[in-house]
């Protein structure tokens, strides 16, 4: 199977020409972006994302504001190349489920990411995203059991999220046997390719991610390096990625 | 008969599981736990005897008769302050350690707002000999040094939180990044009818004790039903668990969130108030956040209410009609602690002030009214904000 590679980035952080500029130099090597809207309790998130997501509230970063750049990402990168809004449930219970799901057509998003949703309360959120042909991406973690990956996978649409450690983003990755197993189980009955994230910082992590899964999504690295050694670091770090996974 | 929430945690619209998925066998086996306590003899008994012999209930619920005097009704106070630890937290924190014991978890965690869950948790993690840590915003250490020094003394570690508003929604925020890192070997102690289920439910229970006491006292000293029932609400904890056994009664029950230095945003925290439903802390309830969906700032005088979202039984509550909810500002809740030190020779915490200041701003509402007030803790832990607001 092919592999299919993510990327995370802040939205319109550490400013809006070079999040849009690094999403679509990214995307030169990655398959999908996820895009983070800014939320005030990200508690999914380790000190980076945290931080980030902060200081973009800080700048006045709204939703809107990130879909005007999510646009222009569209129109700027080829269609096979795939883009999924990550935010936390607030956001779009708030904004009203169908309301949200319409903005993310509307920008060209593909897909959405809820890390505070599990798969017991996805179904309000999966049925409207699919209405509206939206891809709505399942979790599995080092916890799930047997019954829970299958279920997981049963109902993933665009990909499937398996979370490589317990934990928050920002950590070390964990390729341990309760996750490598759930990944196993995953791709026996997913549909749609199996990404391993969180922790996942060096070209080693993304190598030892792909023995396993069909993909990988490299964050908190991606984000820091932006903020603090800027778009030409960042730049560089893509092209040494494209090196190391070229087939 | 009263069945909420239902058998996915939900209260109507209000409450659920938003957590990371990794978080979701942790909360399933929480909720066995708890629904094998609520039929173990064993358990139950243990956790009465603890109740009685170590926390000392039943508190008394107290005829204040200069302050019914003063206000023209009669007052009742159910004195949580006189528990083990100074306020009604350690209800629930005795419960919630049995249910970690079961569970053979070694390690406990809690967030604290006032620093009395915090002391309520340190002390039963020492009881049962269990580390504990404990996240407590910064601008709340600073507010309430004592029960810092007796979490430490207890042997607890208390660990300062920088984020975002420095209070309690940021302690909350820190120990769910702490549970989901830590699930196997740790038990989150929460300390109010907040977060995912079976939180609520299980937190409202353990306090539930309060209003069943609370409604054979008064019918034993009075010989009928009261008219009002009124408690503070930050997260909601003391207040559901008195109100729990009114719910379906003719009595009139209020809820008293913090009114703050008045109603613009930032100013207070009175969720049921002025809040719009949304997802925080795992569960669907009323949140003040701006018009883009961000958790705005909050403020209160006293630690324990300053919290942007509440209970979502409590927001249940509201839409039924069921509570009415008010709030009660900093000042009126500072005078009410000053009132009741002189007329009763009782100094209660400023988040129990609010209840108290909301009957005396009041008053006329209640005229002849037998009126039960939930004196949810003691003031010794906000003597130095007393000391500077009063001036004295
Ligand atoms: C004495 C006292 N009352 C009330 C509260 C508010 O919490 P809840 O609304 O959960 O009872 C606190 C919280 O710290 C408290 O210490």
């Amino acid at each position: 199977m092919k592999t299919y590679n993510g990327m995370y980035l802040m939205g319109n952080h550490p400013d809006e020409d070079t999040f849009v500029q690094a999403a679509v130099r990214g995307l030169e090597f990655f398959d999908f972006l996820e895009i983070g809207l800014p939320f005030s309790d990200p508690v999914a998130d380790g000190d980076v994302i945290s931080n980030a997501s902060n200081t973009a509230l800080e700048k006045g970063v709204t939703p809107d504001k990130v879909f005007r750049n999510i646009e222009k990402i569209r129109t700027l990168v080829p269609g096979h190349k795939h883009l999924y809004v990550m935010t936390y449930a607030n956001h779009v219970y708030f904004r009203g489920i169908d309301t949200f799901m319409e903005a993310c057509v509307s920008s060209g998003v593909n897909g959405i990411i809820i890390p505070d949703v599990p798969c017991r309360e996805s179904v309000r959120f999966s049925s409207v995203a699919s209405a509206n042909g939206i891809w709505y991406v399942q979790f599995i973690t080092p916890e799930s059991s047997r019954e829970q990956v299958i279920e997981a996978s049963a109902t993933a649409t665009g990909f499937l999220y398996s979370i490589s450690v317990r934990g928050i983003t920002g950590g070390k990755a964990g390729f341990s046997d309760d996750i490598l197993d759930n990944i196993r189980i995953a791709r026996e009955f997913s549909r749609v390719p199996v990404v391993l994230g969180f922790g996942i910082k060096t070209i080693d992590d993304g190598i030892k991610s792909l023995h396993s899964a069909d993909g990988f999504i490299m964050g908190t690295r991606l984000v820091d390096m932006l903020y603090s050694k800027g778009l030409d670091s960042f730049s560089m770090f893509i092209s040494e990625l494209s090196n190391n996974y070229s087939v | 008969m009263y069945t909420m929430p239902d058998e996915i945690g939900y209260f109507g619209e209000y409450g659920g599981v938003f957590i990371p998925e990794t978080l979701v066998n942790t909360l399933n086996e929480l909720e066995s736990a708890y629904n094998f306590f609520c039929q173990d003899n064993n358990m139950q008994d243990e956790l009465r005897q603890l109740l009685q012999h170590y926390a000392g209930r039943p508190t008394p619920l107290y005829l204040a008769r200069r302050l019914s005097e003063k206000y023209g009704a009669t007052i009742y106070l159910k004195r949580e302050d006189l528990l083990h630890t100074g306020a009604h937290k350690l209800n629930n924190t005795l419960g919630q350690i049995l249910l970690a014991g079961y569970m053979g978890k070694k390690r406990i965690i809690a967030e604290t707002g006032a620093g009395q869950h915090g002391v309520a948790t340190a002390t039963v993690a020492a009881l049962m000999g269990m580390e504990c840590t404990v996240y407590m915003g910064s601008v709340d250490m600073e507010r309430q040094r004592p029960n810092v020094s007796r979490m430490k003394l207890l042997g607890a570690e208390v660990v300062p939180v920088n984020h975002g508003s420095r209070t309690l929604k940021d302690a909350i925020n820190q120990a769910l990044r702490d549970w989901v890192t830590n699930c196997n070997s740790t038990h989150y102690i929460l300390g109010s009818v907040v977060g995912p289920h079976p939180f609520p439910r299980i937190v409202r229970d353990f306090q539930s004790i309060i209003g069943e006491e609370s409604l054979t006292q008064v019918i034993e000293q009075t010989g009928g039903m009261p008219d009002d029932a009124i408690a503070c609400v930050g997260g909601g904890s003391n207040a559901a668990g008195f109100f729990h056994p009114f719910i379906h009664s003719k009595v009139k029950l209020t809820g008293v969130e913090a009114g703050g230095r008045g109603m613009s945003d930032g100013d207070h925290c009175a969720t049921l108030t002025t809040g719009k439903p949304g997802i925080l802390h795992g569960c669907i309830t009323y949140i003040i956040q701006d018009n883009n969906g961000q958790v705005l700032p909050v403020h209160s005088v006293s630690a324990g209410l300053d919290y942007p979202a509440v209970g979502p039984e409590h927001s249940f509550w509201k839409d039924s009609g069921q509570v009415s909810y008010a709030h009660c500002s900093d000042t009126q809740a500072m005078r009410a602690c000053v009132e009741l030190s002189r007329l009763e020779g009782i100094i209660p915490a400023l988040e129990s002030s609010h209840a108290l200041g909301y009957l005396m701003e009041h008053s006329e509402k209640f005229r002849n009214r037998t009126v039960l007030i939930n004196l949810s803790g003691r003031g010794d832990k906000d003597m130095d904000t007393i000391l500077k607001e009063t001036g004295l």
